[in-house]
């Protein structure tokens, strides 16, 4: 990025709700990128923009807050970039975001933002919606008494925006501020702060030695608690903001929130509110499921017709086949995920956007609370049926990173598309056709296992949450956004976004996973594939894969599997319904028809008992194998990227492996 | 009385409480002195969902049943 000029550094700070991540995206257009915050699973989406000639903007969208003393880890992120004096992170500008149908609460943080002495400016949103309810703000009024001038922004149109970005560069610390004054009572514990940190402000100091654990002992000789101190700024700053709107704001409370309540009344009532919940989530199912179908073939047909080209094409050699065989999957395995996160981003985008998911946070809440999770979790859920990929992305939405290491943690326990065949094929083999008080037992089973996906999951979330250590938590505190018509714009954006971040750092990671395992399937310890000719592939048995197949049977063995479906377990890694053409290949099935595999399958024979060797045992085994195993590499790319941790990723895999394991050897030593 | 007392559209005024109550209550507006309606409350004993100062709010149950209100029948609430 070229930067002959230093950027300005323009923070947004405001409650959830009021349109930040509209303004956001009209500052910066697609210009943006994603980090993340140290010690937290946040994102922090920054964008960088040129406003006027020399002059770059960058803009951080900071996370939504309700106070500047954080509640959680989550919103200390907030207060520690606002203090920040780093050359490289200080904040030169703060653009406070206000709901102009909400102003009282907003202009609360604003206040506290403005006693930090940054430069800052108000920007007013929803004004076409105050227009609707009559609302009338007294603009210059209320911007003579912040001492920072107000922009009215409609995010919707652009309507405002030239204007803020022209405040944003002419901003200055407020005249009119402190708004609050510590009191003598705290004024000792203060300058101990303002001595340790070196901070030009007694807000600064006030604030830091509040939200800093190291002080709270000094700060109790006051005889005051921390929260009782905090409860009194709230009030007294309130106190302020009251004055300004009873002098400058005209409201009509009748109008106000007509729509919402009367939505309301039907999504949140325990009969329609669960219709529409249910339906929802099934309307989410279906199209991730079957929608994306049509999409995923196309990628796959296209990727397979380019390879076949790249075959014929290119002379054969190494690198020929390094390409067709081990960098193409690699792309595929990338690209095929496209269409189910882009779908899957769209609707949590318009749920998000619309003011819906705020509601299923509240419907849901009381169900998942027992496992540790809320409301929102349930996304992630229904997403995971479907494929765990989009799903563990979604988790992006949560607020609370506790939560949202949970819901990862056990999103890959759910039964995914990619586990279909393999259940298929099994259940087919294993499970006589026959039918069960009136229902197909494969039906049956089938169904057990999708709900052993799910219950594993609630309890491995119960489990773990009390495992994890408790840590100062955000109260359930939940506001309640007026709907509101999705902006399609955002939802692009956050679509077009989700997407990219997919492709450009969980995509590096499949790749390479699957070139490490090209490698290990076509060369072995004594051969390697002889690239001049057409039919290159050594014996499976005989490659690296192979051979780790056949060295690991002993530790298999207890599980029922013999050295062929240890191999085929093992190359599932690079996804699950691998394993039935694995299995095609290793019995030296020509097609990959799952019915002659099936064939192939229930010929083999025990060949100690000479009974067939897929028995119930085996078939039990392998079904709870796959049932708990994370064998996917693509899940384990998407979790060390969300978690910003390999070591999450791996312990994950670790446990679930040792899950499966134990659940299969059990399963085989009560059958066998 | 305290705020999970409310029946839906009834209305009271947050009184100062005994004791320590989350201050994130008080900066999302929930504070002694204001007045406070119950929109509804989720199924199953599940969350309810207030309206204070202009922002609705939900919180579990059992963090109403800490916040303390004037009586919703005796007149200081009802001629607002």
């Amino acid at each position: 990025m070229m930067s002959e000029k230093k950027a300005i550094r323009v923070a947004l700070v405001g409650r959830p709700n009021t349109g930040k991540s509209s303004l956001f995206n009209r500052l910066t257009g697609l210009n943006q990128k994603v980090g993340n915050y140290p010690g937290v699973t946040m994102e922090k989406t920054m964008g960088l923009s040129k406003w006027a000639p020399g002059i770059l903007a960058e803009v951080i969208d900071l996370p939504g807050i309700y106070s500047l003393h954080s509640s959680s880890k989550d919103e200390q992120v907030v207060m520690d970039s606002l203090l920040n004096e780093n050359s490289e992170e200080k904040i030169d500008v703060v653009i406070g975001l206000a709901d102009g149908t909400n102003l009282k609460t907003c202009l609360f943080v604003f206040t506290q933002v403005i006693d930090l002495g940054i430069p800052a400016v108000l920007a007013v949103t929803m004004i076409d919606e105050m227009e609707r309810k009559g609302m009338e703000l007294q603009v210059s009024k209320l911007s003579e008494s912040l001492g920072v001038s107000i922009s009215l922004i409609n995010a919707r149109t652009g309507e405002g925006i030239e204007g803020l970005r022209a405040n944003v560069i002419n901003s200055n610390p407020s005249d009119k501020a402190p708004f609050f004054q510590p009191g003598g009572l705290h004024l000792q514990w203060i300058d101990k702060v303002l001595q340790d940190k070196k901070f030009d402000l007694i807000y600064k100091s006030w604030l830091f030695g509040l939200n800093t654990p190291d002080y709270n002992d000094l700060i109790n000789t006051t005889g005051r608690s921390v929260a009782r101190i905090r409860a009194d700024e709230a009030i007294k700053r309130y106190r302020i903001v009251n004055q300004w709107l009873r002098e400058f704001f005209i409201t009509h409370p009748g109008k106000d929130r007509r729509w919402t309540a009367r939505l309301d009344k039907w999504i949140v009532s325990p009969v329609w509110g669960s219709v529409i919940l249910f339906g929802l989530m099934f309307l989410i199912f279906q199209v991730l499921f079957f929608g994306s179908e049509a999409p995923m073939n196309f990628i796959d047909d296209q990727v397979a017709n380019l390879s076949n080209y790249l075959t014929k094409t290119l002379p054969s050699g190494f690198l020929t086949h390094l390409l067709t065989n081990g960098v193409m999957p690699g792309i595929a395995g990338v690209l095929i995920f496209i269409p189910q996160i882009a779908l899957l981003f769209g609707f949590i985008a318009l749920l998000e956007e619309s003011g819906y998911m705020a509601r299923v946070v509240f419907i849901m809440d009381r169900f998942m609370r027992p496992f540790g999770l809320s409301g929102k979790s349930v996304v992630p859920m229904v997403s995971g049926t479907a494929c765990a990929i989009p799903a563990i992305m979604s988790t992006r939405n949560m607020e609370n990173s506790r939560e949202r290491w949970l819901a990862i943690a056990v999103t890959p326990l759910i039964t995914c598309a990619a586990r279909l065949p393999v259940y298929a094929l099994i259940i087919s083999l294993v499970i006589p056709d026959q039918s069960f008080f009136g229902m197909s037992l494969r039906g049956i089973v089938l169904f057990s296992l999708y709900l052993i996906g799910f219950i594993t999951a609630l309890l491995g979330s119960a489990l773990l949450n009390k495992l994890m250590p408790k840590v100062k938590s955000n109260p359930f505190l939940l506001e309640m956004p007026s709907y509101r018509l999705p902006q399609l714009r955002n939802v692009g954006i956050a679509v077009i976004n989700r997407t990219k971040s997919f492709v450009s750092e969980a995509g590096k990671i499949i790749l390479a996973i699957s070139v490490v395992l090209w490698f290990f399937a076509s060369f072995g310890p004594d051969k390697s594939p002889d690239f001049t000719k057409d039919h290159v592939a050594i014996p499976i048995e005989d490659s690296y894969i192979g051979k780790m197949g056949k060295a690991i049977e002993p530790v298999m063995k207890p599980l029922g599997f013999d050295w062929k479906v240890s191999i085929a377990v093992l190359s599932s890694f690079v996804a699950r319904e691998v394993f039935v053409g694995t299995m095609a290949t290793l019995y030296s099935v020509d097609d990959d028809e799952v019915s002659s595999v099936r064939e192939q399958m229930a010929k083999q024979k025990d060949p100690k008992t000479g009974e067939p060797y897929f028995n119930l045992a085996v078939g039990i085994s392998l079904l709870l194998f796959y049932a708990f195993a994370m064998q996917c590499m693509s899940t384990y790319a998407v979790v060390a990227r969300e978690t910003r941790s390999h070591k999450f990723a791996a312990i994950q895999f670790l446990v679930l492996g040792i899950l499966a394991y134990a659940a299969a050897f059990f399963a085989y030593s009560l059958l066998a | 009385m305290y705020l999970s007392d409310l029946k839906i559209g009834q209305k009271a005024i947050v009184l100062q409480s005994p004791i320590s109550l989350p201050v994130k209550l008080y900066e999302m507006g929930c504070m002694p002195g204001e007045e406070i309606e119950l929109n509804f409350s989720a199924p199953f004993y599940g969350p309810m969902c207030f309206r204070v100062q202009g922002t609705s709010i939900s919180m579990r149950r059992e963090l109403a049943e800490l916040v303390p209100i004037t009586d919703p029948h005796s007149k200081v609430s009802n001629d607002v």
